[in-house]
């Protein structure tokens, strides 16, 4: 049991690094979006050149941002969920619900992953307008965002486990019983 | 069978806590599997579902609302309308519900609302002796003013779901009316409840006081003028005047106000971020469910099933109301506009109603489903910030439940409330 808590506390290390790193890159995404639109505008009404290219390229990122960062909101459970069962059932069967809530992530990851990738290879020959970028470009963050799920959840199924077989509540609990109200209030804060 | 695999799944997810996004997109998956269409073409929805330009304008609005809550045009405006309309009796329920409308045309998000007026406003009415869930019940009500004045990112999310084809603008300006009546009623059962309860008033400071207040609130203010003005005008689109919006949103907070700072900005980023991802991986899985939907003919069958109950108008309005009254009590507000709009809009339009004037009544209607139990966003925020149990502020919301029902009933049986704006648009 120490064996499979240290090797999902290593895990759950490593995928705060990559969470972090998703969210930074994210955030650059979308003060590019808004700076490239800065830019349209002043080409079109200044320069009398409206750029062409930027709510093509403002499509791609806004795809970045979202099948990336939404990943890393099943890390950090900010998604909106309705927990009105996990709310009712003891710790042990809440555990085991969870159990079954990530597979079923990890399955819809997977099915993500390998069909994101099979969109992305069927579209590589067409390209993007304006961008001249193959269009299977745009699949590749919905592969990447499976992946992560997969991995997100992986780890989440282990500290569920763990849970399940110790009877102990997770360490993050709080933040899964009421997801919406914590990330409210640590804006807040 | 297909049918009942997709509604199926999709009430078993959301039953057993599953976030909303995933479970559209995981009954959509399955129920692609189950019928041998290829589940290939589900990725492609779920791609394609965001790769939309007007759905651009959210993530601009959702940051402009960031900037200006990290950059603190919230306490400007709580100062102008405590100026304005605090001397009245019970003066800070009033000041909230003032507030929440000023701020609601900056934010255009409840949840924003709620967390930022109701941290400024529910401490300092507590301790001047207001009950804490009359505190929490005025914040979290006067909210929906987020969404029903422009601009409001759920009303893009209206449009979209609605097939295109309609005018942002028009709805926004529809929007406005309503907003403000739905505030004039929060506003009276305000004052009602703190007449019998004798809450106290605040000191009127003057004119010149109300006017400088004004002043110092203007420039964040006109963050909304930008945004619905530059899309009414046609001189930029709404995605492009979102832009520009949150610019012009950093230029006044940093420039003006000299209120934002590397870190507030980078907060801000960071929380517009997470935001856009939650609202757009929820639009992207809804259009998967959306082709299921057009797939199995559920529109044309709800139609059907309708007016076999009754084929008079007021009846199924009132039906249509009483459904998204319920479903919004159990569920996200965005998810329910994506799913909802395309399955109940046929039915309104072949009453006659005009898609904008239904695209007001579903915001203030799924609105209310925010501020209710046993799921409601801004219910739990306000909650939470007052630090009243969840049943103990219910109690006593029924008054700022009726207002915002009876300003409901306004939109649904008189199109003239939302409509006289917009048409005299064009």
């Amino acid at each position: 049991m120490s064996k499979l808590r240290d090797v999902q506390i290593k895990l759950d290390r490593v995928l705060s690094v990559v969470s972090n790193t998703i969210q930074f890159i994210s955030g650059i995404c979308l003060v590019v979006i808004v700076g490239t639109f800065a830019w349209l505008v002043y080409g079109r009404y200044i320069l009398n050149s409206t750029p062409t290219w930027v709510e093509q390229l403002a499509l791609i990122l806004v795809v970045v941002i979202t099948f990336l960062s939404s990943a890393v909101g099943l890390k950090e459970r900010t998604h909106l969920s309705v927990d009105i069962l996990p709310y009712m059932l003891p710790q042990k069967l809440r555990s085991l619900l969870f159990m079954v809530i990530d597979l079923m992530l990890i399955w819809f990851g997977y099915m993500m992953m390998t069909k994101s990738y099979d969109l992305a290879v069927f579209n590589w020959t067409t390209e993007i307008p304006l961008l001249d970028i193959p269009l299977g470009v745009r699949s590749i963050p919905l592969i990447i965002s499976g992946f992560l799920i997969i991995l997100f959840c992986f780890n989440n199924f282990l500290r569920n486990l763990l849970s399940f077989l110790t009877g102990e509540e997770p360490e993050d609990e709080d933040v899964i019983v009421n997801p919406l109200t914590e990330a409210e209030l640590g804006e807040k804060s | 069978m297909g049918l009942t695999i997709l509604f199926g799944l999709f009430a078993l997810g959301i039953f057993m806590g599953v976030p909303v996004a995933y479970t559209i997109g995981i009954a959509a998956v399955a129920t692609f599997a189950y019928e041998g269409l290829p589940v290939l073409i589900a990725f492609q929805r779920i791609e394609s579902g965001i790769s939309v330009f007007s759905l651009l304008a959210i993530p601009f609005f959702i940051f402009a609302g960031e900037l200006m809550l990290h950059g603190g045009i919230a306490a400007r405006l709580v100062h102008l309308a405590s100026s304005a309309v605090g001397w009245m009796r019970g003066g800070l329920g009033q000041v909230n519900v003032f507030a929440s409308m000023l701020f609601g045309g900056i934010s255009g998000s409840a949840v924003a609302d709620v967390s930022a007026l109701g941290s400024l406003l529910i401490p300092v009415m507590k301790e001047k002796g207001y009950s804490a869930d009359y505190a929490v019940n005025v914040t979290v009500t006067s909210s929906i003013a987020g969404i029903m004045i422009p601009p409001s990112h759920n009303m893009i999310l209206y449009v979209v779901a609605a097939g295109g084809g309609m005018s942002v603008s028009k709805l926004f300006m529809a929007g406005i009316v309503p907003g403000v009546l739905m505030c004039v009623g929060l506003g009276i059962a305000a004052r009602w409840i703190a007449i019998r309860k004798n809450f106290p008033t605040e000191k009127f400071e003057g004119w010149k006081i109300v006017l400088l207040s004004a002043v110092y609130a203007l420039p964040g203010l006109f963050t909304a003028v930008i945004i619905v003005g530059g899309a009414l005008s046609g001189i930029f689109t709404v995605t492009e005047s979102g832009a520009i919006g949150a610019i012009y949103a950093i230029l006044v907070t940093v420039i003006v106000y000299r209120s934002l700072s590397l870190k507030a900005f980078w907060t801000a980023v960071i929380n517009a971020v997470r935001t856009t991802a939650m609202v757009m991986v929820l639009v992207a899985c809804a259009s998967a469910f959306g082709y299921l939907l057009a797939y199995y003919s559920v529109p044309e069958q709800l139609t059907a099933l309708l007016y076999f109950v009754s084929d008079n108008p007021i009846v199924i309005l009132l039906v249509l109301n009483l459904m998204l009254l319920l479903l919004g009590m159990i569920m996200d507000m965005a998810a329910l506009i994506l799913i909802c709009t395309p399955i109940f809009l046929p039915v309104v339009v072949g009453l006659g109603m005009d898609p904008i004037q239904f695209g007001v009544l579903m915001m203030m209607n799924l609105g209310l489903g925010l501020c209710t139990p046993p799921v409601g966003a801004c219910l739990f925020v306000g909650c939470a910030i007052g630090d009243v149990p969840i049943q103990t502020a219910v109690k006593t919301i029924w008054p700022f439940y009726i207002a915002i029902l009876i300003a409901l009933a306004l939109v649904t049986f008189v199109p003239a409330v939302s409509m006289t704006l917009p048409n005299m648009i064009g």
